[in-house]
């Protein structure tokens, strides 16, 4: 069983820390996602838990054994990885199958049985046809192919896949997110998955680890991370959200040009500068000034409004010259200039942390 | 001739009879009258600025010649062109035949190219003073063409601290002692003039069998005659075949460990004539230069400083210098190096292969 | 309902603007085609020519009976054959501990190479005889001296095949080495990651992964060392003629010896050319279709082997090899430059400035072959780039139908040994309509015509990597072809461009085979006046200018790494 376990690992090049005393715990069998923009810290955290890198403090625990701590690293060939890079690092020397059976060869497996393995996989990937070629003679998308039954034809304890489909164009790359959960999910192996993509991630992770200036900001199911973003960073990486700032009332309202707005969340410190998330769908925008009830009402003037087929796009101006995007549906077309009201559900005004 | 000066008959058992040296030309137009230095011709040569004197003397002799009439007639730079007298020859008949006259005046270690030269038009009846009064009729050309500038004897030499001089070769014959192998230097008929016109004498009066033996001895084989004097000197090789005897002075006045031998069987004579060339592209200069060359101040630098010979009537040879009149000279016959040049640089390279 | 369109007139101005930029590019590979057919076809005429003009096949019977010839020609596959081995197997290992492991002072290692590189070959074969020639080699010397052996014992011997042997390579590992080390440079760290992570130890890796991707390098260096040693000049005249044989490049030398035998030479000449063709074309089949070009996008730094203690080794045999083509040969030329006799050790008893007072003040020459160098340097590396630049981008930019023949013209040179495009400059240049013999023209065509394959290739694959995009990008906002070149291309290749003008201006400081063919007395360069100098033995005064030309060579090397944003240009070959 192997699950894998980053306890305060740090990774310092000269003064800056690419990873800052980074815990983690996986268990077997998850696939977990390391989002973030680049330079966040993802990819290295990805070559520590590899072994290609020496953590500077803290240590990696692979089922009950550290293999990494500073000046103890066990190298990668002795780790029962698999990992698959983002230049793919298909060897242009070899063809398909040399490439895919090498794993195989240096496990000392029977030359047919190696064979039978091979062709197997090569089928499951769709890769048979071209199992003579070079890789300089393949597409994009069977190179990634190549590399990913390169990486799984050992059945890896682990494994590691470093922006594995950014190479690949739209279509290929939202095919191939499916492809890595369904494999993820045949053949369970403790996976840990870098990439940038938002939707890759929620397309494919149990557990996404939202990760800035080499920490995680928020560890979390998809769901989770998704709805209850607790930072502004996160907020503003995952989704589309506005942010909204005002100034505490109470434990639950905050101040925003002048209207309160009754939000959820962690408690407010009153008087206390705070901010709130709301995606743009969330906001109702109406024509007519509402009557009755207004809590949670903002007035606001159309500064843009683009029409994009299922939805109607609003760039629109609240008092305090804030300016919010508000996603509706494509029937309610409201001329550019107009004043409007936006309300904003208490239930969807998420406060973030300071 | 205790004085070491060229008594006529010395002259002419030293150079040959008139009848075979390269001054015997058929008779043509009696010499053109001779020319003195006048402030005319310096200023004529001084306007020119230059001289190109091409000429096989060894650069440390020459390039003293050039800087003595810089000094002399100032404004007129000498440009020395050294390179062994048969690249001197077949390097003006490429120039030539392109249409490039550079050379003004010309120095050749092989008389026999100034027949060529004669031959084909390319010299300019110029007479200087010094020649007209003080040279012997045997040493100039009758048309007044040219005027043998220095002679010099291609000799044996040894380094002494190598081999000590009861234990020196005294012949040519001496050299196949199989106790020379690997010990002995030569230069090349095909670069150079000096050692062109010593094979013709060699192979006339000891006979070729001589160099098919000496080939046998594994000789070192350089170019220019100027460089086994100075393998000697550097205790490269222990024995010389053939070579400047004038370098061997230069090296051994300095303090060098060499020794010059004379062999028993005769020493090749090697006669250099100046010319001046027709189509000199500055020919007030290249005439200023030749009355220099043939002036007592010049003629005392190739004796004294350049350890050569000369035919100037008032040069006398250094102390302690064998003179000519006591050695044993081959007979110098340029017509017939002129007729057989081609057939001796290919015989030569038959039997050195190189 | 109608529908209008306005159509907005098209300014007149724009309508129609000739663009020059293809004459000139076709002006361009005109001239090409003259540089390099001319002197190749002459080559070809005179050798199936007797000399009254009649045709013949007598020149190459000659060729192949005449012992004379032969035994050349046998000399010089040996010759070439053992200095190729000799540096596959002294420079690919360096160059794998350069590029791939922890060994310390790996800068220096490389620039020491590059030293050795930018050294002329012939410069270094004189050093060499300064060092080993048998009795009075300072090696030798120390040999006795240790020894007590007798004057006439020697440890080496410079004036022999195997010392030839020994002192081209020492002079052509440089290339195999360079090719080799940016090979493995170029060879992603993570092609050897992905081997690791699955399974792979050290030696593993090295074994299936990076040695074979670099062994491409390997094979391509064997055959340019292998064409150096086969078409090199100075060296073996300064070697082989004293040792009694000649190579091939000796050989069509003498042949210019008076009479002068063109037609023979002309002959002599093209079994060189046909053998460096047909071993390129063996290259380009061997290698097939496996394209060596690495895939994917983004690459991993090369993974540095650790040597843990053996690194001190590996850097002590480092040094050792280039003791032999850098700091002896250097230090022999110090030495004799301060000497009275070359042969003797300097000390402060008999240390002499006679040396540098007669390059400076006495040799006439010494002016004239420093200007007349410095004019084709500087000419012959700029307008070789410029070529270079215009040619590459035809042909990776595809502008006329037949770019393909393009690049192979302008990598035809590299077919070409020097002495026989001497011969062919001289055979095709000393007649009309083009009389050039004489002028410093006919040794910058040779110059340009030899750098230009180098040039070429350096260029093409540094276009590659620049997008066309960025050139369309230009063209739609209205510059023309050779307007985009000049200020979009050009400038984002300013380090390529840099180090081509470099690199052509210092082959062209030790360029002697073609000069030695092409110069006349007012066209003398310094190669060929230290070979003149080396004829009458002043081995003084060749050191002096040899020194002075290495500190010109190297000044230059240093200035261009100094410039800012210019850092980091190496010398690199193909």
């Amino acid at each position: 069983m192997a699950s894998v376990e980053l306890r305060n690992l740090t990774k310092r090049y000269d003064t800056a820390a690419a990873v800052d005393n980074v815990s983690l715990h996986i268990d077997h069998g998850l696939l977990v996602c390391l989002l973030g923009p680049s330079g966040c810290g993802k990819t290295t955290t990805l070559r520590l838990i590899a072994g290609f890198v020496e953590p500077t403090a803290g240590e990696i625990v692979v089922g009950d054994r550290v293999v990494s701590s500073p000046g103890r690293t066990l190298p990668p060939e002795a780790r029962k990885m698999s990992m698959i890079f983002q230049s793919y690092a298909l060897w242009p020397h070899m063809t398909v199958t040399d490439n895919v059976a090498y794993g195989l060869t240096l496990r000392r497996l029977p030359r047919n049985e190696i064979a039978r393995k091979v062709s197997t996989i090569l089928a499951t990937t769709k890769l048979s046809d071209l199992a003579a070629r070079y890789p300089g003679e393949l597409s994009g998308g069977q190179q990634q192919r190549v590399a990913l039954a390169r990486a799984l034809i050992v059945d890896p304890e682990t494994l590691l896949l470093d922006e594995p489909l950014s190479n690949l164009d739209a279509n290929l790359r939202e095919e191939m997110r499916f492809e890595v959960r369904r494999l993820h999910d045949e053949y369970r192996y403790t996976t840990v998955y870098v990439t940038h993509d938002q939707s890759e991630a929620m397309t494919t992770a149990d557990l996404i680890a939202v990760m800035n200036a080499g920490r995680i900001e928020q560890l979390g199911p998809p769901e989770d991370i998704y709805a209850r973003p607790r930072s502004e960073f996160v907020a503003r990486f995952i989704g589309s959200s506005n942010i909204v700032k005002g100034k505490a009332l109470d434990a639950t309202h905050i101040t925003v040009a002048g209207v309160p707005i009754s939000c959820t969340g962690a408690g407010l410190a009153a008087g206390n500068a705070a901010a709130i998330s709301i995606r743009q769908h969330e906001i109702h925008i109406a024509q007519a000034e509402p009557s009755g009830e207004r809590h949670n009402v903002l007035p606001a003037v159309v500064v843009r409004n683009v029409f994009l087929g299922h939805t109607r796009d609003y760039m629109v101006e609240i008092g305090d010259g804030t300016q919010l995007r508000v996603v509706t549906s494509p029937e309610q077309n409201i001329m550019r200039g107009s004043n409007v009201w936006l309300r904003l559900p208490p239930e969807r005004c998420r406060v973030l942390e300071s | 001739m205790p004085d070491g000066k060229f008594s006529r008959r010395t002259i002419l058992k030293a150079s040959g009879i008139a009848a075979v040296s390269a001054f015997a030309s058929p008779i043509r137009a009696a010499a053109p009258e001779p020319t003195a230095v006048t402030p005319a011709l310096i200023e004529a040569a001084r306007n020119e600025g230059k001289v190109v004197y091409y000429t096989s003397i060894d650069l440390p002799v020459a390039e003293p010649i050039a800087k003595a009439f810089e000094a002399k007639y100032p404004g007129i730079a000498v440009r020395v062109e050294r390179t062994g007298a048969e690249r001197v020859f077949q390097r003006i008949g490429q120039e030539y035949a392109s249409n490039i006259h550079a050379v003004d005046v010309v120095n050749s270690s092989d008389a026999a190219h100034f027949i060529v030269w004669k031959r084909d038009g390319l010299l300019v009846p110029f007479v200087p003073e010094d020649v007209a009064k003080h040279y012997p009729a045997e040493q100039k050309d009758p048309d007044g063409l040219f005027a043998a500038f220095r002679a010099s004897l291609s000799v044996i030499g040894y380094n002494t601290r190598l081999v000590k001089p009861e234990n020196a070769p005294k012949s040519f014959a001496d050299l196949l002692d199989p106790k020379w192998a690997g010990k002995i230097v030569k230069a090349h008929p095909g670069y150079s003039g000096t050692i062109l016109t010593a094979t013709y004498q060699m192979s006339r009066d000891i006979g070729w069998g001589f160099f098919e033996k000496l080939a046998k001895q594994r000789v070192m084989q350089v170019q220019s005659a100027a460089d086994p004097p100075k393998k000697l000197g550097l205790g490269e090789r222990a024995i010389m075949a053939d070579g400047n005897e004038y370098v061997l002075f230069q090296i051994k006045e300095a303090g060098g460990p060499v020794e010059v031998v004379y062999p028993t069987e005769g020493t090749p004579l090697i006669v250099s004539p100046n010319a001046v060339f027709n189509a000199a592209p500055n020919p007030n200069a290249a005439r200023l230069f030749q009355c220099f060359c043939f002036s007592p101040e010049c003629q005392d630098l190739v004796v004294n400083r350049g350890g050569m010979r000369s035919f100037h009537a008032q040069i006398k040879d250094k102390p302690g210098r064998r003179p000519l009149s006591d050695i044993k000279l081959m007979k110098e016959d340029a017509a017939a190096v002129e007729k057989l040049s081609e057939e001796i640089k290919a015989h030569y390279t038959k039997i050195f292969r190189v | 309902m109608t529908l209008t369109l306005a159509v907005p007139a098209a300014p007149g101005r724009s309508t129609f603007r000739f663009d020059l930029s293809l004459p000139i590019l076709l002006g361009f590979s005109v001239a090409l085609c003259l540089l390099i057919l001319l002197p190749l076809s002459w080559l070809v005429y005179y050798s199936l020519h007797d000399r009254a003009g009649g045709f013949t096949l007598a020149n190459f019977a000659q060729l192949v009976t005449d012992p004379t010839f032969l035994d050349p020609l046998v000399t010089t596959l040996i010759l070439a054959i053992s200095s190729a081995t000799i540096c596959c197997l002294v420079a690919a290992p360096m160059g794998w501990l350069v590029a791939r492991t922890d060994m310390p002072l790996r800068r220096t290692i490389r620039a020491l190479v590059t030293a050795s590189f930018v050294t002329p070959p012939f410069l270094g074969a004189v050093a060499w005889e300064l060092l080993a020639a048998p009795n009075s080699g300072l090696l030798n010397k120390i040999f006795r001296a240790v020894t007590g052996a007798e004057s006439d014992e020697y440890l080496f011997n410079i004036y022999s095949l195997p010392g030839l042997i020994f002192v081209i390579s020492c002079y052509t590992f440089p290339y195999v080495f360079v090719l080799v080390a940016n090979a493995l440079d170029r060879i992603p760290g993570d092609l050897e990651d992905a081997s690791s992570i699955l399974g792979g130890g050290a030696w593993t890796t090295a074994r299936r992964v990076t040695v074979p991707l670099a062994l491409p390098a390997v094979l391509a260096g064997a055959l340019i060392a292998f064409l150096q040693a086969m078409t090199l000049f100075g060296s073996p005249a300064i070697l082989a003629l004293p040792a009694g044989f000649h190579t091939m490049t000796t050989k069509i030398w003498s042949l210019f010896q008076y009479p002068p035998k063109p037609e023979l030479a002309a002959a002599a000449s093209l079994p060189l050319l046909v053998l460096t063709v047909a071993l390129l074309r063996a290259e380009a089949f061997v290698l097939g279709r496996r394209s060596y070009a690495v895939v994917g996008g983004r690459q991993g730094d090369p993974r540095r082997v650790p040597l843990g203690r053996w690194k001190w080794v590996a850097l002590g045999a480092a040094f050792l090899v280039l003791l032999n083509p850098v700091f002896l040969p250097y230090g022999a030329l110090l030495n004799a430059a301060f000497s009275q006799v070359a042969s003797e050790f300097v000390w402060f008893d008999n240390v002499t400035l006679h040396n540098i007072d007669f390059v400076f003040f006495e040799l006439s020459a010494t002016g004239l072959a420093f200007r007349n160098t410095l004019i084709l340097c500087t000419s012959a590396a700029t307008i070789g780039t410029v070529m270079a630049v215009v040619i590459a981008y035809i042909t990776s930019r595809r502008v006329v139908a037949w770019h393909k023949a393009l690049g192979f013209l302008a990598t035809a040179p590299v077919a070409v040994p020097g002495i026989v495009l001497g011969v062919g400059l001289f055979l095709t240049y000393t007649r009309p309509p083009f009389v050039l013999y004489g002028t410093l023209w006919i040794l910058l065509i040779a110059f340009i015509t030899i750098a230009l394959p180098a040039a070429y290739q350096q260029l093409q694959s540094a276009f590659r990597v620049v997008n066309p995009d960025l050139e369309e990008a230009s063209r739609i906002l209205g510059a023309t072809r050779l307007g985009t070149l000049g200020r979009i291309t050009a400038p984002l290749l300013r380090t390529s461009v840099i180090a081509t003008w470099c690199f052509i201006f210092i082959g062209v400081i030790r360029e002697l085979s073609a000069a030695i063919m092409l110069f006349t007395s007012e066209t003398k360069v310094i190669s060929v006046l230290i070979f003149d100098l080396n004829e009458s033995g002043d081995l003084g005064a060749i050191a002096v200018l040899g020194i002075i030309m290495l500190v010109f060579t190297f000044a230059v090397v240093i200035l261009i790494n100094r410039i800012p944003g210019f850092g980091g240009v190496r010398l690199r070959n193909t």
